[in-house]
């Protein structure tokens, strides 16, 4: 256990990796007055290129605030924010559109496919945001779902395929515009252990291609097969650089 | 995003709520259905006004009693112009051609046991030809009925075919006012003329219906309905309507307001245009009420839409689209929703134009312009209307739009 307290130190000496990810001193705070929630407290926090990762911690401990923050798709209250470089507590609407559009991949729980496109068609939607021509975004798509195992599914529709296969199609549209940086929040939490191992093996080689993967996940098996396991609670990062081993003992001691 | 992707996408998605999008245009579709019918209606209504007059003879004017104005004071014209007027127009002025002298009433005309009310008019030879009207069978009125106060009628086609069917109406005894009639003559039919059938009409000599019917009505002597004058030809016009006004006004001893109205064809034509042009407007007014009500369709059902979709658009930004992205998108939606109902609704209102043109005697139809009008108001509808639920889309937060599962 002494070596778990060494971690609380959120701040490891870097390893003279870029960092994709570096929030200084975060904090995020919902409601005024009465019904303040400080959702981040000061949270700081660095991911290197490459690295993969998991963010663990109890329900409402700030996961998915930090996450929103890290995907630009949320400012926070105070605190800086480094994407690949970028300061982007400065930008614009616009600008941060454009930065999740070309830099983060989005996987979500739900899948969020819009049922009315099919496969290919959902898988070239970021590429329109992105103003690339029809012909390079179809060779692009059919690339990237046959990536993920789903080159023989291109023009169902959501409707018609499995959770697991939805998933991957969320998961083809998240690489496909070749982002520096996946997020996924509970990928695995609407699926079955076998599809959940499908999509983990991706994750495993999307990773191993060089993309940087977080990921909020609940469950230790899963969280068990990444690197790094950043632990929260009650909007602080606790332990930011645990193993999965060191992580199976907090998950004991958390419960 | 270019602006054919963002057509693409819309189109993608109103076809994939077919019912719904079809649903949502109903209120434009009726709205440029009936804008264009109206017009079509108003429009049909000025040609045939036009056809008529045309119809009426050349170079023909009317005198009337009273000014236009004192006619909407009193329901009844006034009683100023008689018998006496068409005479002295007839010799004393040289502009003009023909004179014909009408009065008017609607009877009771029978024949046997047949009894209808129909118009019988009092009025000279010249008739026929200052009014371009023919006969068919028989013959018309002439000099000697006028001196002779005869008791002769000719008859409008449909008043013939009313009351003797096919049987031969000439040499027959009609009664009216209980006074008997000989029929000598059937016209040819003419058609009607603003609304009033020419066709239902019995002719009299002017002097039959004056003394033995109807009598001195005015104290100047015997009140006629109108005088419809020829001039020499078209140039000659303003110079008889000039000469006729001088020459009442002499005779009327009138130094201040004329007590009758000298009116070309044309000045007629202009006045009917005047009424049915309005009546158009205000047709068309009405129509286009209920088309900015399509469009506050078209606004709630995308509101609807924009809630509904609260993921869809959270999704689409977390993808990288821009709220100006967004804004288009709805935009785009909105108008070619809203096109395509002008473009339904003037097709089904031009369908109902076509209906009517075969079916009535207006001969409908819509200028191409308000054609493109019509479709060019209803997206420009769609797009004032699609402002609203696009901006709320367009500012949708992103991370309160994904979570609302
Ligand atoms: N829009 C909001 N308004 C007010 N409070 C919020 C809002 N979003 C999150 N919170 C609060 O912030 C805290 C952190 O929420 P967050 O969603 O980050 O938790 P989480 O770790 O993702 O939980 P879970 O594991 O259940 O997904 C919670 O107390 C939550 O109630
Ligand atoms: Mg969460």
């Amino acid at each position: 256990m002494q070596k778990l307290e060494d971690k609380k130190i959120s701040e490891v000496a870097a390893t003279g990796k870029p960092a994709i990810v570096r929030l200084e001193h975060i904090s995020k705070v919902y409601g005024i007055g009465e019904t303040e929630v400080i959702a981040l407290n000061d949270v700081s926090l660095v991911i290197e290129a490459g690295e993969y990762c998991s963010i663990m911690g109890a329900s409402g401990s700030g996961k998915s605030t930090a996450m929103n923050a890290i995907g630009c798709l949320d400012r926070p209250t105070s605190g800086r924010y480094y994407l690949d470089g970028v300061d982007v507590s400065q930008l614009d609407d616009a600008q941060l559109a454009h930065i999740r559009n070309r830099k983060i991949g989005f996987v979500f729980q739900q899948f969020h496919l819009l049922p009315q496109l099919s496969a290919l068609e959902n898988v070239m939607l970021p590429m329109v945001y992105a103003g690339i021509s029809s012909s390079e975004r179809r060779d692009r798509a059919v690339a990237a779902l046959t990536k993920v195992g789903l080159e023989k599914r291109l023009n169902n529709r959501p409707n018609q395929l499995s959770g697991g296969q939805q998933q991957r199609v969320a998961i083809a549209r998240a690489i496909v515009n070749q982002p520096v940086l996946l997020l996924a929040d509970e990928p695995t939490g609407a699926l079955d252990s076998r599809t959940t191992h499908e999509v983990m093996n991706i994750f495993g080689e999307l990773n191993r291609s060089g993309i940087t993967i977080v990921m909020v996940t609940h469950e230790p098996e899963v969280a068990k097969t990444t690197r790094r396991i950043v632990w929260f609670r009650d909007g602080e990062v606790v332990y930011s650089h645990l193993t999965p081993e060191e992580m199976l003992h907090v998950a004991v001691a958390a419960t | 995003m270019d602006i054919l992707d963002s057509l693409k996408m819309a189109g993608t998605t109103l076809a994939a709520n077919r019912l719904r999008s079809a649903l949502t245009i109903l209120g434009i579709v009726i709205g440029n259905a009936s804008v264009i019918g109206m017009v079509g209606v108003g429009q049909g209504a000025q040609r045939l006004a036009a056809e008529q007059f045309e119809s009426l003879g050349p170079n023909l004017l009317f005198v009337s009693p009273g000014q236009p104005g004192q006619r909407r004071a009193t329901l009844t014209a006034p009683k100023t112009l008689v018998l006496e007027d068409a005479k002295a127009i007839a010799t004393q002025v040289p502009a003009i051609k023909e004179v014909s002298p009408q009065i008017q009433n609607q009877q009771q005309v029978t024949y046997g046991s047949k009894n209808i009310s129909t118009l019988v008019i009092g009025t000279n030879p010249e008739f026929l030809t200052v009014r371009s009207f023919d006969v068919e069978r028989g013959r018309f009125i002439n000099e000697q009925d006028l001196k002779r106060n005869n008791r002769i009628a000719i008859l409008g086609p449909e008043v013939a075919n009313k009351l003797f069917g096919i049987r031969e109406p000439i040499g027959q005894q009609i009664r009216i006012k209980n006074i008997s009639f000989e029929v000598v003559g059937v016209t040819k039919p003419k058609g009607s003329f603003l609304g009033s059938n020419q066709d239902d009409a019995v002719f009299v000599p002017i002097t039959t219906l004056a003394n033995r019917i109807i009598g001195r009505t005015s104290v100047y002597g015997l009140q006629v309905t109108f005088i419809s004058v020829t001039a020499q030809n078209p140039a000659s016009m303003s110079a008889a309507q000039f000469q006729i006004r001088n020459l009442l006004r002499l005779r009327h001893k009138i130094t201040g307001e004329d007590d009758f109205t000298v009116r070309t064809q044309e000045e007629i034509l202009t006045i009917v245009n005047t009424i049915t042009g309005a009546l158009t407007i205000m047709l068309g007014a009405i129509a286009a009420i209920s088309l900015v009500v399509g469009g506050i369709g078209v606004m709630n059902i995308m509101l609807v839409s924009v809630t509904e979709r609260t993921q869809e658009i959270g999704l689409r930004k977390a993808l990288g689209a821009t709220q100006q992205d967004i804004l288009i998108q709805f935009l785009i939606e909105a108008v070619i929703l809203a096109t395509a109902g002008g473009l339904v609704g003037t097709a089904i209102g031009m369908g109902g134009i076509s209906l009517v043109s075969s079916f009535t005697p207006l001969k409908a139809s819509v200028a191409p312009m308000s054609i493109f009008l019509a479709i060019g108001v209803s997206s420009g509808i769609g797009l004032f209307f699609g402002v609203v639920p696009a901006q709320r889309a367009a500012r949708l937060d992103p991370i309160v739009a994904l979570r609302s599962a």
